[in-house]
Parts: structure tokens; C-alpha cells; sequence
């Protein structure tokens, strides 16, 4: 990046075949829309190149890049008003069982209720399970992109893991009883 | 749970927690601090969140990064050009191919409309012209001298169901032979799908030593690799051995290399 910064902008080409399918995995984990994902992807490219002089080589590189990609988000969810307004987890709403549930084998239907499950955590919650945990961050790369202390997502992660496991029981008893 | 014992679950979670913190654990669940079977079904779910894959992007995730990098690196070229040159490199660079593109696709939608009113049974004949068409343009955008156009050209081999030796020997000039990085990077993507024919595959095992790039090195690895490309094991060690590259490339080798062998 810091070859970027100086003006060879080819060296961008290098980042984006390294880094394009974290990034595509990183938002269609959080927006489950492909189109989207590869519209903000190429948003976080965009703003690579738009404010390069901004990067100062302290740190890691993928921290300031998920940074950008957590604002890309952001600002992608605040034009349709959307952002953060995951209703809380209502058992009394859950709706029905996805179509043909009941004749997938019961691996696939763990993994659908795995990913119905995530869908429902809030934005912060989830971001920090899919940087932990499908991305490789370290907390404290974490809590530099979400702007607070490393204990706190220490601690939304525990609540992340905990409210997924009692989304997951609760879909999966309600949608056997189906 | 208090938030001290919910943060030291998190670092178990991360496998960040040393022998003593692991011993912690282990006694607070053993006073009962920590439930036992939460703190289970929590570490298996951490597990399990495996299964859940995501699909890869297209390739217009790739011709659309491209397309805006050349348009930013025109951008930022000093200003040398008077303006009836620049207006010469306008015309000679984009608004010629794109004419001749919308003129072949407007005789070609001509053609095509005139003869599938008069007789349906020519329509694998016209299919066949519609593919030699295609691919007459492409061969002639990539001679083209703007980089936008090569690199459309190139995509357009995306919409050839089968390729010829020309196009084949045409894509294979551009990957060892054109001076945009980025159009060097989507040959390689436009040829790897016709990763079945021994000519390509023959023809990108060979280029690989002809590359200054590092991103097309790295293109051209992920290539061979997902084709299965063994021979090309040898001429990624040569490159290895005789080019100077950044140490990030060089580990991308080492993988290519162990997963070929």
C-alpha cells in the first residue's frame, strides 16, 4: 500500500488479487447479496485510492482495510436507513421454516439455521463473529476498526456466541415442530 | 456471568489464552462460574460456524476494478499533451473502437433479425457467423491502443462458447506481449476457462517466465493451480530462483509450488 501511496498504482492490482475475496466473503457474510457485496468491494478499492495519502503504514494493513469496508457498509445502510436496525430476536416472530426445510438432510439444515441465525444478531455483533471468526482478526484489530476498547469486544463476542446459540435452539425447535 | 469471566471465554474462543488461562477456565467451570454445558454448546457453535461458505465473486468484480484503475491512472498522468493531440488520442483510443463496435453489433442484430424471419433452420448457421464475428472483434480490439478496449476485448472472449486456435493464439500473444498489467491479469481469467484445451494450457504454463509483473505472477499461479497445471511446478521454481520478487509473492509461489507437486 505504502508503494500505492507513492504513486504506483499498479501495486493495487497486488491487493485486490490478494485481498478481493476476504473483502467479497466479509460483506456477503453481512448482506447475504452477491451483487452488493461486489459493489461495495469495489467501493472499498475506490476509497483505497481516494484517500491513500491517509495511510500511514502503522499497523496492519488489513485493519485499515476493514476499517474502510466497515465504513463502506455503514454508509451503503444509512442511504437506505437501514443500518443497525435489526429488530431484537422475538420468538414469537420467527415465521416459517425456509421452503423444502423439512427434505434437507440434516447437515444442510444445521448449516441453514447457522446462517438464519447470524443473520439475525445486530451489525456489531456480527461483524465481530465474521472478523474473528471467518476473517482472522485479533480483538484488538477489531476494536481498533469499531472504535472501542478490546474488552468490549471481547465481551460482544461472548454475547454474539451466546445469543446465536439460543437463536439456533429456538429456530430448530420451532421449525421441527412445523 | 460477570464480564471479566464472558471476556476470558472470548480469548478461549480465539485461542489466545496461554497454559494459565486455560487453567482458569478450567477452574472456574469447576466452581461453577461458568456453566459447564453453556460454555460447551458456545465452544462447539464456534466450531460448527465453518459450514457456512460463501460464493465467489463474479468476474465483473475483477473487469470493474480494472476498468476503474486505468481511468484513475489516466487521470493522474501529468498534463503533456496540446489539445489537438489530445483530442487525436481521444478519438484514436476510445470513441473509434466503441464506433466499430456498435456498428458491427448493430449489423450483426440487422442480420440476424432479417434472417430468422425468412427461415429458422439457418439459425445454427448464423450461430456459427455470430461466433466468428465475435471473435474477428475481439481479435481486432485487442490490436486496439486503448487499454479500456483490450480489456474489454478480452471479456468478450467470455461470450464465445468454444474458442478457435486464433483467438486462443491472440489471447496468448496479449498475456506474454501487452504492456497493461491489467490486461495481462484478465487473459489470464479469459483463459482459464478454456483451461481444457492443451494449446492453453501448454500456452500459460509457458508464459509464466516471460512475466516482470508480480500481479500477473500471482494470476498465473492461482491459474495453473486450480487448472492442475503440474508441469508448470518447474518454470514457478525458476522464477523463484532467478527473479528478484516481494516476499509475499515469493511465499504465493512456495504454496503454488507445494500444491502442484
Amino acid at each position: 500500500m505504502m508503494k500505492v501511496k507513492g504513486g504506483d498504482l499498479d501495486k493495487l492490482g497486488l491487493l485486490f488479487e490478494r485481498y478481493n475475496r476476504p473483502l467479497f466473503s466479509f460483506f456477503y457474510r453481512l448482506t447475504s447479496e452477491n451483487s452488493l457485496s461486489e459493489d461495495l468491494v469495489q467501493s472499498v478499492f475506490e476509497r483505497m485510492l481516494k484517500y491513500r495519502t491517509t495511510y500511514s503504514g502503522n499497523g496492519a494493513f488489513t485493519t485499515w482495510m476493514f476499517s474502510i469496508a466497515r465504513n463502506a457498509h455503514i454508509d451503503h445502510y444509512r442511504k437506505n436507513k437501514r443500518y443497525n436496525e435489526i429488530e431484537d430476536f422475538d420468538e414469537e416472530r420467527i415465521g416459517e421454516a425456509p421452503p423444502e426445510y423439512a427434505e434437507l438432510d440434516e447437515r444442510t439444515r444445521r448449516k441453514k439455521l447457522l446462517e438464519l441465525a447470524l443473520n439475525k444478531l445486530d451489525s456489531e455483533k456480527k461483524e465481530v463473529v465474521i472478523l474473528s471468526r471467518y476473517e482472522g482478526l485479533r480483538y484488538s484489530e477489531i476494536a481498533e476498526i469499531q472504535e472501542v476498547s478490546e474488552s468490549a469486544v471481547k465481551v460482544r463476542m461472548f454475547r454474539a456466541m451466546k445469543e446465536l446459540k439460543d437463536i439456533v435452539n429456538t429456530l430448530s425447535e420451532e421449525y421441527s415442530d412445523e | 456471568m460477570n464480564e471479566k469471566y464472558e471476556q476470558l471465554v472470548a480469548d478461549y474462543l480465539a485461542g489466545s489464552l496461554d497454559e494459565e488461562g486455560k487453567l482458569r477456565v478450567e477452574q472456574l467451570i469447576a466452581n461453577g462460574e461458568i456453566e459447564l454445558i453453556e460454555f460447551k454448546a458456545i465452544e462447539q457453535l464456534h466450531d460448527e460456524l465453518d459450514v457456512i461458505a460463501t460464493p465467489a465473486p463474479s468476474s465483473d468484480l475483477s473487469t470493474g476494478f480494472y476498468a476503474m484503475l486505468e481511468k484513475e491512472k489516466a487521470a493522474s498522468r501529468p498534463f503533456s499533451f496540446s489539445a489537438v493531440e489530445k483530442l487525436k488520442a481521444v478519438f484514436a483510443e476510445l470513441t473509434m473502437p466503441r464506433l466499430v463496435y456498435a456498428c458491427l453489433l448493430l449489423i450483426i442484430g440487422g442480420f440476424i433479425g432479417d434472417q430468422f424471419g425468412r427461415n429458422e433452420s439457418k439459425l445454427e448457421e448464423l450461430s456459427a457467423e455470430m461466433q466468428d464475428m465475435r471473435q474477428m472483434m475481439m481479435v481486432s480490439m485487442l490490436e486496439g491502443a486503448s487499454t479500456t478496449d483490450r480489456i474489454r476485448a478480452v471479456n468478450i472472449s467470455a461470450e464465445l462458447p468454444v474458442a478457435d486456435e486464433k483467438a486462443i493464439q491472440a489471447l496468448l500473444f496479449t498475456l506474454n506481449n501487452d504492456k497493461s498489467v491489467n490486461v495481462r491479469v484478465q487473459t489470464v481469467e479469459a483463459l482459464s476457462r478454456w483451461g481444457d484445451n492443451e494449446m492453453v494450457r501448454e500456452g500459460m504454463v509457458n508464459a509464466i517466465t516471460n512475466q516482470d509483473s508480480e500481479v500477473v505472477i500471482i494470476a498465473l499461479a492461482d491459474a495453473v493451480v486450480s487448472l492442475g497445471l503440474k508441469n508448470s511446478a518447474k518454470e514457478l521454481e525458476e522464477l523463484l530462483k532467478y527473479k528478484e520478487l516481494d516476499i509475499n509473492v515469493q511465499q504465493k509461489l512456495q504454496t503454488s509450488i507445494a500444491a502442484l507437486l
